[in-house]
């Protein structure tokens, strides 16, 4: 009756500035500690004793964390510990990245938005996360800040293999930045899952393009998947068998069956293998022409 | 390692408790077993259920999946908010009441600290909106129904006080 238990022992550290965080990070063994920033999956894993930290350091009170602001080049940096309510909320977020709206009101319910944030989300490398393919067709990076500064890696690049980041021990998940999307872009996110809602994602696939509409194509596609392998990940083959072409029902077969060959999904007491790769080529197909749908209603905005 | 006690001060419903507890209690733990408000209650511990719901500077919050230490410094309301003097809670417990919304009653403190929540935000909220509110909070008993009735019955009544 695990529901019932307490949580287990940890000693509380509640920094308030980012440098403290990395100090207190600094030097620390592999799960000696944990970070806990919305607490929605970590305290659930420690009451699970899938995680017992020795320490755990709160970042609900570090300063300036929780920030959402556009950059002067029409990039947006979000840090890592804005709330999703945050994100659902934030008029910039709405008007020049729905993508992350649409996704990030995919998770959960009130209760829970209102206090998980994106960087438990995307640094729980979890494969079933749903803003992480969201965030990767948007072009994310990500902010590592380390006791010698702070560095960015690509989020395609971040998930190495399932549950771990390309993060150093001493290096904590700071912010997102989200470069500005082009000129007749849009993407969509749809997620897959057996309840109306607070259920947890079979397949999730994030589908953003931009539109040529001159030519009537695609002129770029990125695609990502949650639940389709050990790590959320794109689909550069797919991509690359669509990129340029009108989007066809030929064509976007020959998409989905590309990402179909490129995913790995796994089979679980939620869904098989093979349900999971239906799944795949369905949404897909449906994502794509949903994004261009979007796209093309918004020709030539400068978003 | 035995019990390292830490001093905790927590503001719930305007009233200050200070509070000495273990740093891995949760607020639901505190909130029920240290302060004895037992109106929040406690039943799946994973943030699908929605009966510990409180609202901490407004926001409603799971307090099973929130720790005590980092509710410090923050406006906690529990249930109990009306003995502290909370006209829209308790008018919410009314239309509960009346409306037939309430059957076994463990679902209903959660229930009424997230439609004081929504109408706060949403005044007018349509019945779409209320299920989207309460897509955290299940109720074995009732089917729903009355529940979103009760709620369009609170948002109706407060709305006319507003304008009276």
């Amino acid at each position: 009756m695990t529901y019932l238990r307490r949580l287990p022992k940890f000693a509380y550290a509640g920094p308030t500035t980012l440098s403290e965080v990395t100090a207190l990070v600094a030097d620390t063994a592999p799960g000696e500690i944990l970070l806990l920033a919305g607490g929605t999956d970590a305290i659930l894993q420690m009451r699970r004793r899938e995680r017992t930290p020795k320490t755990v350091v709160g970042l609900k009170g570090v300063a300036g964390l929780d920030g959402i602001a556009e950059e002067s080049d029409g990039g947006l940096t979000i840090g890592a510990t804005a709330t999703l309510a945050a994100l659902a909320a934030s008029p910039l977020v709405r008007r020049r990245f729905g993508l992350l709206a649409e996704a990030v009101l995919q998770i959960g319910g009130v209760e829970l938005r209102n206090v998980a944030t994106i960087g438990g989300n995307v640094a729980g490398a979890l494969p079933c996360a749903d803003l992480p393919p969201a965030l990767m067709t948007l072009g994310a990076k990500v902010k590592l800040a380390g006791p010698k500064g702070a560095r960015w890696v690509a989020l395609d690049e971040f998930f190495p293999e399932f549950s771990r980041t390309a993060a150093q021990p001493n290096e904590i998940l700071a912010a997102i930045g989200l470069p500005k999307p082009a000129p007749g872009s849009a993407g969509t996110y749809l997620k897959f899952h057996d309840r109306h809602s607070m259920d947890m994602t079979v397949v999730g696939v994030a589908a953003f393009v931009t539109w040529d509409a001159k030519k009537k194509a695609v002129a770029e596609v990125r695609l990502a998947y949650a639940n389709s392998a050990p790590t959320v990940m794109r689909a550069r083959q797919a991509e690359a068998v669509l990129k340029g072409q009108a989007p066809s029902d030929d064509a976007l077969a020959a998409c989905a069956e590309e990402a179909c060959k490129e995913t790995k999904p796994r089979t679980s007491w939620r869904a098989n293998g093979a349900y999971r790769l239906e799944l795949i080529r369905a949404l897909t197909k449906r994502a794509i022409r949903r994004a261009c749908e979007k796209a093309q209603a918004r020709p030539g905005d400068a978003p | 390692m035995t019990k390292p006690l830490v001093p905790v001060t927590l503001m719930v419903n305007g009233e200050r408790y200070d509070v000495s507890i273990p740093p891995w209690r949760t607020l639901l733990e505190v909130l029920r077993e240290t302060l004895n408000l037992t109106g929040t209650k406690r039943s799946c511990g994973e943030g699908q259920c929605g009966t510990c719901t409180v609202l901490i500077d407004g926001k409603a919050v799971n307090s099973c999946l929130y720790l005590a230490i980092e509710a410090q410094g923050k406006a906690i309301q529990t249930i109990e908010g009306p003995a502290a003097g909370d006209p829209v809670v308790e008018r919410i417990q009314h239309a509960f009441a009346n409306k037939g919304a309430i059957q076994c009653g463990f679902c209903t403190p959660g229930m009424i600290i997230a439609t004081k929540s929504l109408l706060q935000d949403n005044p007018k909220p349509s019945e779409d909106e209320i299920r989207e509110a309460l897509v955290g909070h299940l109720c074995r008993c009732t089917g729903y129904v009355q529940i979103v009735e009760a709620i369009q019955d609170a948002a109706g009544a407060l709305a006319a006080k507003e304008g009276a």
